[in-house]
């Protein structure tokens, strides 16, 4: 028997033009729980894809209790008592809790399925994990942290002695993260191993014994989580000095130009009010689900918001559709790149000039030759690694993608204030600091800009003042002298709202 | 702020010939020519005289070829068009018969077709949640259902006074009206299609409606329109069948939304939105057309015609796939 | 919470609801018409509609996993055409190897739409247009557009002529079979799973493409035995039969809380869906609406269901956001 109940060595990935994996090593000792952190885009999601069997390695060797094994594909990795609880539930929503732990594992019994054997194990599971809700209700009507916990369950029915868990607590408010550390505590406890992937700090402290630091699909060490201080980890994970990062100019900053008053929307976010100021970049951080996005969204048009003034200018705004927002000079960039940032199967230029289109058309025909000036002019101001114009966005990297993004927002000549939403989500670290250079010199020139954020060191790095929100409103706001990681990390999990006024009904 | 590594990008579009001729649109010319060829072979009476005569019930169908791409490259679907031709004609015909002038029936004719794309688009705007397969596919039976019900227990109307339509049957020389009529639309909706700002949207909307909303398309407006202008097509088809055929019955356009979908596919437009052009589909309606002229001629059975081009639609589909299996198994082997 | 679980119990249990509301017509027609209620009458009903409701069956399998057939009654033709062809000609009489030949056909065409819509990556809407036209116009050529008479059908006709509990036979063992597959086999499961998430299925090691294939090969097989079963009721055989009425079907799952989308729906549900069609169609004549109106009436059943679901999932959303709001 090996030391190890899971061990990895040498795995590299390589996805068309990228290496999402390279030659990197995990060990997870039995019954321990371990953290694997890094940035986005650090190959985190990856590497527990090539453990589940969801991918196949190009290069390395997997160890399971000390033989070595071949996974052909996910079946292959429960069967071996590998399970994986993923950070958005793939549940099936229309089908009952029972149905979705045993999906693929029903008990049979002459051809025939048996429900009530399995409805009284789902129970025995579901209590197990102190859940709260029946087993014979449907997954689509659960919350996050339910459904989270049916996935448990359904990897504890599988008999599975090593459960991985990608950014578990990321959705979930203070209590229910509560709830869940119990769960893993009396998992571990009981002898299961757990990778715990989390952004989190304070998940890892409160759960793992090692953390295992990854970068840029690099593996840089495993640590034992009582011997690191946060600053190494910190250092580890983004591998840098935060300050060399971020050529943060100095502006100065003007007058009021952007002013949001009492924005709210039902469910999403409440009363929600701040300024920007030109020339000033302003942070928005917060947890996943705060509230950030969909507070922008609805500046932009994308939603309506139930009550509350936007003001650019000193002028109240009427906005009703992204158009409106556009045409004002509020450009957003926006948070999913490929889904509602890019026409993925379009051409590079094409989509620079689509919200320019109608501007540069003569009596609606395109003027396509000077379209395509504009675009060049844009893509090679951001320096945008591609050959031609033509080149389908699908061909291009995270951080070109991005880059084009960013061109297309250029493009738009009106602008006055750019929302940034998550502007290095998935983008590697060269293109990183070029995008944080632009923001640099935007502010330069007198715009206004937001930026939605969840990591740290760019907020930290970029920002003049910070908006921090938790459970759909704004719980502090920190100017740059005075921001720290702890009182962000304060604001963010302060859940002035909800759960306060859950535990006074109870 | 220009590029610090002062990369360049090229932005010269590249026009080959070779890449006309290998393109889609290529193929099916050639295969219009043989087409051409296959049918002076089966039919002895295939020849511009008798082609132009029969021409004009089948060319009417062609109308709606330009809505359906659209639509189509919206990324969305219409099954209820032929429904909206048996309304519109029967209205028509009725409008006619109660002794309206005929420029009233034509306005008649062309705003029932208007209203149910309308309809149909209004529903799907408001109610996004909704695919159009499964609301065009009520509309549907609702638009022929209201047609059998005006047309009551007999299930068919004829025009009591042809002269008007008579009219709109005219010839320019030997050649019918309609057959303007067509080339005309054909080149309208092209144009719009590939060198207007409107169109580009279009395809921004098809290949992903969420990017194009926020680079600030007005995706639903788009849709409304376009569904609106499809019932309108509609009912220009439904005047010219009229003109054709004097008359009206529930069966009346029954169909007619696979040939135009089958039109749309056979000439390179994908059914899942976002690609294709005009020209294609142009090229592809005239081969059915003359196809079925020919079939006609030599006396097929007309169920038989649509057995045919129901495979066509099939094999048309199934095209794209083919292809990139194709390709795929090539790669791997390369690899 | 307690105005929860009111909420759900109503929304949740289509059926419950299914059954008032088939309860409440029924009372309706009965005070209309007080002959409806009896039993030679709910015989006729079931007896006229065998074909809608066995239909429904295949359909729902479909529609669960988010597709959709519009072939289904072209290949009941084809299917009912080659029974009474082989009737005609006297090449074969026996009632069994008749159903059975039906059905084969019915299998072979629903696979094909299966295979093409799996494998090809056709949209089912596109792929079911094609083959509608395709067998539908099979079935003339077939015959040359001539039918079988009552006379050439003799004899295999007795099987569903009135007073034979030959189609209720069918339809109670077509019924209970699904109700046992699709609630207590692993296949069933499978359809659902497929239907809620194919890729969650896909990582489960379902093999999606087959289990679309045959989702559509077993509606066509249903398809295949109503054409004989149609034969049998209706003692003729004609291209055009049943034509349109792929509709119902449709009307009677959606109504009976199949979703469109997928995912959601039972046997007992698309069975009262099924049945409140049937009836509503008797009732209409009742109430002062010409059978030549029936086709818009199910037409806007259709798009009233659709957009009522619509509009409760908005409601319920809605009240969902106010309730995280509190």
């Amino acid at each position: 028997m090996s030391e190890y109940i899971l061990e990895l060595k040498g795995i590299t990935k390589i996805f068309p033009g990228v290496k999402a994996l390279n030659n990197v090593h995990f060990q997870l000792k039995p019954g321990e729980v371990h953290a694997l952190m890094g940035e986005n885009g650090a190959g985190k999601s990856t590497f527990i894809k090539v453990i589940t069997g969801v991918h196949a390695a190009e290069e390395g060797q997997m160890f399971l209790e000390g033989k070595e094994v071949h996974f052909k594909g996910p079946r292959d990795a429960s069967a071996a008592g590998i399970a994986a609880v993923y950070q958005h539930p793939t549940s099936y929503p229309e089908l009952s809790v029972t149905e979705n732990i045993f999906m693929g594992h029903e008990q049979m019994k002459n051809g025939m399925i048996q429900w009530k054997a399995m409805n009284q194990e789902a129970e025995k599971l579901l209590a197990r994990l102190n859940a709260d809700f029946k087993v014979t209700e449907e997954m689509g009507a659960l919350s996050v942290a339910q459904q989270q916990m049916v996935e448990i369950a359904k990897a504890l029915s599988t008999n599975a002695k090593i459960i991985i868990l990608d950014e578990p607590t990321a959705s979930l408010t203070q209590n229910e993260s509560e709830n869940l550390y119990r769960i893993v505590e009396a998992l571990r406890d009981e002898g299961v191993s757990i990778i715990f992937i989390s952004h989190r700090f304070e998940d890892m402290y409160r759960l793992a014994s090692r953390v295992t630091v990854f970068r840029d699909s690099q593996y840089i060490g495993t640590y034992n989580v009582d011997e690191i201080s946060n600053a190494d980890l910190i250092k580890a994970m983004v591998g840098r000095e935060i300050s060399d990062m971020f050529p943060k100019p100095d502006v100065k900053i003007g007058k009021e130009m952007f002013r949001i008053e009492g924005l709210s929307r039902t469910g999403f976010f409440k009363n929600v009010s701040l300024n920007v100021h030109a020339g000033e970049i302003v942070g928005m951080t917060g947890l996943v689900g705060a509230g950030r996005t969909e507070t922008i969204e609805s500046v932009c048009g994308i939603t309506k918001a139930d009550s509350g003034k936007v003001f650019l200018d000193g002028k109240e705004l009427h906005v009703k559709q992204p158009l409106d927002a556009i045409k004002e000079g509020i450009i957003l960039l926006p948070e999913d790149r490929q889904r509602q940032g890019l026409i993925m199967s379009w051409g590079l230029g094409r989509n620079v000039t689509l919200p320019i289109q109608s501007e540069t058309a003569k009596n609606g025909f395109n003027n396509e030759k000077k379209e395509r000036e504009i675009a060049k002019q844009y893509l090679e101001e951001v320096d945008t690694k591609a050959v031609t114009i033509f080149d389908p966005a699908t061909s291009l990297s995270g951080g070109n993608q991005q880059k084009v993004v960013v061109a297309k927002a250029l493009a738009q000549k009106n602008m006055k204030l750019i929302i940034m939403d998550e502007p290095t989500k998935g983008v590697d670290v060269g293109a990183k600091a070029e995008i944080y250079a632009i923001m640099g010199e935007l502010a330069k020139q007198g715009y206004g800009i937001i930026m939605i954020s969840s990591e740290m060191p760019e907020i930290l790095g970029m920002c003049d003042r910070i908006y921090v929100m938790c459970g759909g409103k704004i719980t502090g706001c920190l100017d740059r002298g005075e921001a720290s990681q702890e009182g962000i990390l304060q604001l963010a999990m302060e859940k002035g709202g909800y759960d306060k006024k859950e535990e006074a009904a109870k | 702020m220009a590029g610090k590594s002062g990369r360049t990008i090229q932005a010269v579009p590249q026009n080959s010939a070779k890449k006309m001729i290998f393109s889609w649109e290529g193929a099916l010319v050639v295969l219009f020519i043989a087409l051409n060829i296959f049918n002076m072979i089966i039919s002895p009476s295939y020849n511009i005289t008798n082609i132009l005569r029969e021409m004009p019930k089948y060319l009417a169908e062609i109308f709606m070829l330009f809505g359906m791409a659209y639509i189509l490259v919206l990324g969305d679907i219409d099954i209820s068009v032929g429904s909206i031709v048996c309304l519109s004609a029967t209205l028509a015909c009725v409008a006619s018969n109660a002794g309206l002038p005929m420029v009233l029936v034509i306005a008649v004719c062309l705003l029932v077709g208007t209203a149910c794309g309308f309809i149909n688009g209004i529903i799907l705007t408001r109610f996004t949640e909704l695919p159009a397969m499964i609301v065009t596919l009520a509309t549907q039976i609702i638009f022929r259902g209201i047609a059998e019900i005006l047309l009551g227990s007999g299930g068919s109307v004829s025009l009591k006074d042809t002269s008007g339509f008579n009219a709109l049957a005219m010839k320019i020389g030997p050649v019918p009206l309609v057959f303007f009529l067509v080339v005309i639309a054909a080149v309208i909706f092209t144009v719009i299609l590939a060198k207007t700002t409107f169109g580009r949207k279009l395809y921004a909307i098809g290949s992903n409606s969420t990017a194009a909303y926020y680079a600030g398309v007005k995706v639903q407006k788009v849709r409304l329109i376009v569904f609106t202008v499809t019932g309108l097509l509609a009912g220009l088809c439904a005047l010219f069948l009229t003109s054709a055929l004097f008359g009206a019955n529930t069966t009346t356009g029954q169909g007619f939304e696979m040939d135009v979908i089958a039109m749309a596919v056979f000439g390179g437009i994908a059914t899942t939105g976002g690609k294709g052009n005009l020209v294609g589909g142009i090229i592809s309606a005239f081969i059915i057309v003359l196809l079925r002229i020919a079939l006609g001629q030599i006396n097929l059975n007309p169920q038989l015609i649509l057995v045919i081009i129901g495979a066509l639609l099939i094999i048309a589909v199934l095209i794209p796939g083919i292809n990139n299996a194709i390709q795929a198994k090539r790669k791997m082997k390369s690899a | 919470m307690e105005k929860k679980s009111v909420w759900k119990k109503i929304t949740g249990s289509r059926e419950a609801s299914l059954v008032i509301v088939l309860i409440v017509l029924c009372i309706i027609v009965e005070i209309l018409n007080p002959t409806f209620l009896s039993p030679t009458n709910i015989g006729q009903i079931f007896r006229n509609n065998a074909l809608t409701m066995i239909m429904a069956l295949g359909m729902l399998c479909i529609l669960l996993t988010g597709g959709i057939d519009i072939s289904i009654t072209s290949i009941l033709a084809f299917s009912g055409m080659s029974v009474g062809m082989l009737l005609k000609y006297d090449i074969l009489h026996n009632t069994f190897l008749l159903f059975l030949i039906a059905a084969a056909i019915g299998l072979v065409a629903g696979g094909l739409n299966g295979l093409i819509i799996s494998k090809g990556k056709v949209t089912p809407i596109i792929c079911t247009m094609g083959f509608m036209y395709i067998w539908r116009g099979l079935a003339y050529v077939m015959s040359n557009s001539a039918w079988a008479s009552g006379e050439d059908v003799a004899g295999f006709s007795d099987f569903g002529k009135d007073g034979s509990i030959g189609p209720y036979v069918l339809l109670v063992l077509v019924y209970m079979i699904f109700f046992v597959m699709m609630k207590w086999s692993k296949f069933g499961r499978k359809i659902y799973a497929v239907g809620s998430n194919a890729e969650a299925a896909r990582i489960s090691g379902i093999n999606v493409d087959r289990i679309l294939t045959s989702a559509y090969a077993i509606m066509g097989l249903l398809a295949g035995i109503c054409g004989a079963l149609s034969v049998a009721i209706y003692a003729s055989a004609q291209p055009n039969m049943q034509y349109g009425k792929e509709m119902d079907v449709i009307a009677a799952c959606v109504i009976g809380g199949v979703s469109m989308s997928g995912g959601r729906g039972t046997v007992v549900g698309t069975f009262f869906g099924a049945l409140i069609m049937a009836i509503i169609a008797k009732a209409l004549p009742l109430v002062g609406i010409d059978s030549i109106a029936q086709n818009t009436v199910k037409g806007v059943i259709i798009l009233a269901v659709v957009l009522l679901n619509v509009i409760t999932q908005r409601v319920m959303d809605k009240q969902n956001l106010e309730r995280r709001e509190m």
